[in-house]
């Protein structure tokens, strides 16, 4: 709910408020102590300057000193009462500020009437100032005029010196305190305006502040639904075995069958050049002359060439043959890889593993293999560079899965620049990673880059740029990766600049063999 | 959902209304307030309540030598040298004494008792008048010269002219021990340094009985 400009002023009064109750109650504190210690200097000065009075040569009590005690106790005691019982509230700083006006009066009259003790009612009304409430300062005035007014009328002398003063005379000495007061109101006003600044500034901030709490909660609650489904999914996907398993196998497997159906091509385009017919003519043109055959492969110019031409059919189909036998072993290879996917994706929908210790660089080499017909097709160069690396520990068949499935990545990439060198390099080489040693296959190609955009978002479930991507294969590549306790990551310096996706497995492979297979 | 924190809810209160009023707490201001008015009114009359001025002689007394020097003035303050309100008086001397430095023959006569100790010789007082340029301090064991003088009350100024005559006679300060320019004060000065030929001026005295006698316990009456 977004706060209202009514609801915001009215926060902002209940802070003031309180704000303020705070200052005033902390300002009664002070002036008990206050209070305390003035009694206790005006007791010290009645003392100090006028302990006796005399008559010839006896003494007596003089009266200031009767006055300090008791009058100056009498003064403090309620403001000290109220600033105990009923702190921060306006008849207890009002009090204060008659009782300190109060204690002026006491001070002067026991120290003689200084000019120098007049100052306590300055500085009192300077620090009744720090309520930041005008009106006690008027309170304090208030009591200094009618105490010049009333000793102007009574007291003259007392006051001005003179027995014969002017009525108004009051008003001079009222006068020096109003002009002080001028100054400490205006300090009062500007005091109060800060905090209302300070007050409205700390709401807006606690608005914001709860906004983000709120923002925070949602995000928040977000993020558990989300964790919560993909829990479930995951949960769901391991137990039943089913639909990213699947997807999985059909994947790879169509990986396979792309390589499956080129080798088939291969041999049935093998078959039908075959040269059969040319045998079956020649064979034709034996019968033909089967009466003077001697006289033919003789004298016959096309009699003279038949050995010849028997022989280079002979030599091709002989050629044709181990071609056929070539593909013909690929293509079993490539069904075998199927077989193995297949009982690989079984495996892992039964939570296990088949480890095994194998040449990296043999199974890099297989899974280029692989490929090698769509490699031809599309024109793209293989480079391969592979480092003496330790033999790992590891399920064979899902590290091909996940190089072919790159190698096929790679392919389309670069296929799909049209300018420029068409490159693949594959790279192999032992690297350290956080005080552990690892086997690393970089595949890196020079094709169509990716968007910085789409990076993180790689190897995410469902994510393709493809038109005819399902967006499972790197994300399954991904986790089989990180089941085999290695990692797998994607980097591009942008579109049209290449990519380099690196699989990292562990040369020890403890942690693999330890590892729950979810 | 967790609610968000509220910093600035207000605490409950059980508080009344601002601005409300209670008849008690004004019953009780007014009962503070009106003893304590009470106890600065009586204050405030004891400070300009003045002693007793006594009854000096008109003219200079043929018995007590030396006299006014020809030409000047002679002016006497009678202290007690114990009394915290003739502190001020002392400091208006000293003004006046500052203002007509050769203009006049001034003495200061501190009452003692017969035997006196140093707390009478040398109080503060004393000391302070001593420090004052062209007034001499004398001591008057037992207030014979007060006596002499009529001179009931610390603080007492008397001003005699040329011809022996009493020109003033009173305090010097505007109230009990209260500092500060004031009728007596001026009127002095305006003897001293303007000649005013006026009759005999007064004002009030403040200050402590100097002796026992009956009219010092009158004047300190108001003192007490």
């Amino acid at each position: 709910m977004n706060p209202t400009p009514a609801n915001r002023n009215q926060r902002v009064e209940l802070l003031v408020n309180e704000h303020y109750q705070q200052l005033t109650a902390k300002m009664d504190r002070l002036f008990i102590i206050l209070f305390v210690v003035q009694f206790l200097a005006a007791v010290a000065a009645a003392f100090w300057i006028s302990p006796h009075t005399w008559i010839g040569t006896t003494s007596y009590v003089h009266v200031h000193v009767i006055a300090a005690i008791f009058l100056g106790a009498a003064i403090a005691s309620m403001p000290i009462f109220l600033a105990i019982t009923r702190p921060a509230q306006p008849v207890t700083r009002h009090t204060i500020a008659v009782a300190q006006m109060l204690f002026s009066a006491l001070l002067i009259h026991v120290t003689g009437g200084r000019i120098e003790t007049h100052f306590h009612v300055f500085g009192s009304l300077a620090i009744l100032m720090l309520y930041r409430d005008w009106r006690v300062v008027v309170s304090a005035t208030v009591v200094v005029a009618a105490d010049h007014f009333l000793r102007g009328v009574y007291w003259p002398e007392s006051v001005f010196g003179v027995a014969a003063a002017s009525h108004w005379r009051w008003l001079e000495h009222a006068g020096w305190v109003v002009f002080e007061d001028i100054f400490l109101i205006s300090a009062c006003v500007a005091g109060m305006r800060e905090m209302y600044a300070f007050a409205t500034r700390q709401v807006e901030l606690a608005e914001a502040n709860d906004a983000l709490r709120r923002a925070e909660a949602v995000e928040r609650d977000r993020a558990e639904a989300e964790r919560v489904a993909a829990g479930e999914r995951v949960e769901l996907s391991r137990q039943a075995g089913m639909a990213e398993v699947a997807t999985g196998v059909l994947h790879n497997v169509g990986n396979v069958l792309n390589s499956v159906n080129i080798a088939a091509a291969n041999v049935a385009e093998k078959v039908r050049a075959n040269k059969a017919p040319a045998l079956a003519k020649a064979a034709a043109m034996i019968r033909d002359h089967a009466a003077d055959l001697p006289s033919f492969l003789a004298d016959d110019p096309r009699g003279k060439q038949l050995p010849a031409y028997i022989e280079q059919v002979a030599l091709f189909m002989a050629a044709e043959q181990q071609a056929v036998l070539d593909e013909l072993q690929l293509l079993s290879g490539n069904i075998d890889h199927i077989k193995q996917i297949i009982a690989a994706q079984q495996r892992f929908a039964k939570g296990r593993k088949s480890l095994e210790t194998f040449d990296l660089a043999a199974a890099m080499d297989d899974a280029i293999r692989m490929n090698i017909s769509a490699f031809d097709r599309h024109g793209v160069e293989v480079e391969r560079a592979f480092e003496d690396c330790p033999a790992i520990l590891a399920d064979k068949h899902q590290v091909l899965q996940i190089v072919v499935n790159l190698l096929s990545n790679a392919k389309r990439a670069v296929a799909e620049k049209l300018d420029g060198r068409k490159l693949i390099r594959v790279v192999i080489e032992p690297v350290e990673d956080g005080g552990k040693r690892y086997a690393s296959v970089r595949v890196i190609d020079s094709g169509v880059g990716i968007d910085p955009a789409n990076l993180p978002k790689i190897f995410m479930h469902g994510f393709t740029t493809r038109q005819d991507g399902h967006g499972f294969g790197l994300h399954t590549a991904a986790i089989q990766a990180r089941h085999m306790g290695g990692s797998l990551a994607a980097a591009s310096d942008g579109p049209g600049l290449g990519a380099a996706f690196t699989l990292k497995l562990p040369l020890t492979n403890e942690e693999a063999l330890c590892r729950p297979a979810a | 959902m967790e609610p968000p924190e509220d910093v600035i809810a207000p605490a409950p209160q059980r508080r009344r209304p601002p601005g409300s009023f209670r008849w008690s707490t004004l019953l009780l201001f007014v009962c503070w307030l009106v003893p304590i008015f009470g106890g600065v009114a009586a204050l405030e009359r004891y400070s300009v309540q003045p002693a007793s001025a006594g009854n000096p002689p008109a003219l200079w007394p043929a018995t007590e030598p030396p006299g006014p020097n020809a030409g000047r003035p002679a002016l006497i303050m009678f202290a007690h040298p114990r009394c915290p309100c003739t502190s001020a008086s002392m400091e208006e001397l000293a003004r006046i004494m500052a203002r007509a430095s050769g203009m006049v023959d001034a003495r200061v006569i501190f009452f003692c008792p017969p035997n006196p100790t140093a707390d009478w010789t040398d109080s503060d007082l004393v000391r302070s008048a001593k420090a004052i340029p062209g007034l001499s301090v004398e001591f008057d064991p037992g207030g014979a010269k007060a006596r002499q003088f009529g001179a009931p009350t610390s603080g007492l100024t008397l001003l005699y002219d040329r011809s022996g005559k009493l020109r003033f006679s009173g305090g010097i300060t505007a109230a009990r021990g209260h500092a500060g320019d004031n009728d007596g004060e001026d009127a002095v000065l305006d003897l001293i340094i303007n000649h005013d030929p006026s009759p005999r001026r007064r004002h009030p005295v403040f200050g402590c009985a100097l002796t026992e006698c009956r009219d010092a316990r009158v004047a300190q009456g108001a003192s007490r």
